[in-house]
């Protein structure tokens, strides 16, 4: 004899069971506090980190005007464009050639071969290219931007290709053999239907690259030749003495730089679906 | 936007060289003060650019792999033997020098480079112990602070986990000389330092806001750090421990394979004139090893104690050499069990 199955009860959800509602707020704590101090006290009158002394913008006037932190930030943001721009136009390529292909052996190799750069160490990846660079700068005798570009260029491939694939994966056939069969020529096929219905993936995987050009710390100082400071290996510099706001307020822009660029990434990968 | 593109030009300008001479300069972060270069720069008309590192082993690892493109590196006493031992820094002769005159008696003959071939002082400093007065009124010139803690302070003590510091000012307090591979002193300091743990609250970085707000009473820690700590709270006061304690001093070096060898060269002497060697203690707060730099000085480091060493006690301070890889991984285990 055996049991009717039963029915989940009505109003059945994960929310009554024990131990998810704890586990969720001490992790949104522990994610999200440290966050929430570092951002008020960038807010902070006084020189300290742990004292309130009355609401301020003195420290990003302060980061404002300082010229360092300029440099910098500029020379962090032109990285991140070039950056992110070849990356994701490789990555673009990269997408269409795994997806919109007829299965070939090895794509899964190549699929596996694309998003390597994300389960390798950073660390191993910095002192690797540290090695190779040396190389060439010796060799060569050339020390510019071009050894940070090709670093960041790489490390973001993978960053920019997960959400293009992603947007191709749910496009079908259908629009683009209509293209075909009415005879257009491959590349307007490509050109007036693919990249079009792609767009909000490839953008989101632009932005995306940019915000971990943008953060990287590790590869960055390893790769970086005089006088190519980019804002995080800037900020790590400053920690070693005394640190003050004004350290806080440049992590409260970068920290809101990207939340906005990852706000418009959701907006544009959950959108035109 | 318009500023933007002004900055990106600026930078695109200054990497392709309308400054006919340049200076590549490989420093720790936010310890070059920005009056100095722009004095440097006024004075001499080189331009010159300042690229960090955060530890002398991010810079030596740098600098060995090659390309790195700097003239000057700033690495610290026990660091300077590796390097000249590596063939990476240039024997510039700054002894003879016009401005070496004023260097110090005491900053000429260094262990870590004899008679001063290759390097110039930029700032030196202690490792001692901080104590919070209003809680203990006895002597604070010992490392019993730490290691043998009065009952007032116990369990409101912290330890900077800086293992060469704090292996030497215990080894110096049970009886040794630094870099001692003596078992029965290091038996004594394995002992001690894991009996005296149960009465510190921890071992951290970065204590400055503990301090002020006297979270923390007393500790290891370094005389610049303690000296800001005082600015905040006048209870603070540093203590050289008259067992002996830790020095350490950074000096600017020209590196071997330097593109701007003369622009180095006047840095390197540049930085031991007096007033220039003020700017550099202004911004960082340290000493720095030039004779007549004190009337430049900011008042409150004229006479500030953190910088100022008490004569009796001057003697006490030995700057810690490089230890043998042996001795040191006799260390490297102390310092896991204390770890535990």
């Amino acid at each position: 004899m055996s049991e009717p199955i039963r029915q989940p009860r009505r109003g059945y959800s994960v929310r009554s069971l024990p131990g998810f509602a704890v586990v969720a707020v001490f992790t949104f704590f522990a994610l999200y506090a440290p966050i929430l101090i570092l951002v008020a006290f960038s807010f902070n009158a006084g020189t300290s980190l742990a004292i309130w002394e009355g609401f301020s913008l003195r420290w990003y006037a302060q980061a404002a005007a300082n010229e360092a932190v300029q440099e910098a930030a500029v020379r962090s943001l032109i990285l991140a464009g070039v950056a992110a721009s070849v990356a994701t136009v490789a990555a673009t390529m990269a997408a269409l050639a795994t997806t919109r292909t007829r299965r070939f052996p090895g794509r899964t190799m190549i699929y596996a071969l694309i998003n390597q750069p994300l389960m390798v160490p950073e660390i191993v990846t910095a002192v690797a290219l540290l090695i190779v660079f040396a190389w060439i700068k010796v060799a060569t005798g050339h020390t510019s931007m071009v050894y940070l570009i090709s670093a960041h260029t790489a490390f973001c491939i993978p960053f920019a290709y997960l959400p293009i694939r992603a947007r191709l994966e749910t496009m079908d056939y259908t629009l683009e053999t209509a293209a075909k069969d009415l005879y257009a020529s491959p590349w307007k096929v490509f050109s007036r239907v693919t990249l079009p219905l792609m767009w909000p993936g490839i953008i989101a995987g632009y932005m995306l690259a940019f915000v971990i050009s943008l953060d990287d710390v590790v590869i960055t100082e390893f790769v970086k030749s005089a006088g190519q400071e980019t804002l995080p290996t800037f900020m790590l510099g400053q920690l070693r003495r005394v640190v003050t706001p004004e350290i806080n307020a440049i992590s409260t822009i970068i920290l809101a730089a990207g939340a906005i660029l990852v706000s418009l990434f959701f907006w544009l990968s959950r959108g035109r679906r | 936007m318009k500023k933007l593109f002004a900055a990106a030009s600026v930078l695109a300008l200054s990497t392709t060289g309308v400054w006919a001479q340049e200076l590549q300069i490989y420093n720790w972060g936010n310890y070059t003060n920005p009056k100095l270069i722009e004095k440097f720069e006024a004075e001499t008309g080189i331009k010159v650019t300042i690229t960090d590192y955060d530890s002398n082993d991010t810079a030596l690892a740098k600098v060995k792999a090659g390309g790195h493109g700097f003239d000057i590196v700033v690495p610290s006493n026990s660091y300077i033997p590796i390097w000249v031992g590596e063939g990476l820094l240039m024997e510039t002769r700054p002894d003879q020098m016009p401005n070496f005159k004023n260097v110090k008696a005491e900053f000429v003959d260094v262990d870590w480079d004899p008679g001063r071939h290759y390097t110039v002082p930029w700032q030196w400093g202690s490792t001692g112990v901080v104590v919070n007065t209003k809680y203990y009124d006895g002597d604070i010139n010992t490392s019993a602070m730490f290691l043998d803690p009065p009952e007032e302070l116990r369990g409101k003590i912290n330890v900077v986990p800086e293992m060469g510091d704090v292996m030497s000012l215990s080894i110096m307090y049970y009886g040794g000389e630094p870099c001692t591979n003596d078992k029965e002193v290091l038996k004594k300091v394995r002992d001690g330092l894991v009996a005296a743990k149960q009465h510190w609250l921890g071992m951290d970085y970065g204590n400055l806001e503990k301090f002020a707000k006297e979270d923390l009473w007393a500790g290891v820690n370094w005389n610049g750090s303690t000296f800001r700590m005082r600015l905040q709270n006048e209870n603070v006061n540093y203590g050289y421990p008259k067992e002996g304690f830790p020095l350490w001093m950074d000096s600017v070096a020209v590196l071997a394979d330097a593109k701007n060898v003369e622009e180095a060269k006047t840095f390197q002497n540049f930085v031991m004139d007096p007033e220039n060697a003020a700017l550099i203690s202004e911004f960082a707060r340290y000493a720095n090893g030039i004779n007549g730099s004190e009337p430049f000085m900011p008042d409150d480091m004229k006479t500030a104690p953190e910088i100022v060493i008490p004569a009796e006690l001057v003697e006490k301070g030995v700057f810690t050499p490089t230890c043998d890889p042996e001795t040191q991984k006799l260390y490297t285990r102390i310092w896991t069990d204390l770890q535990k």
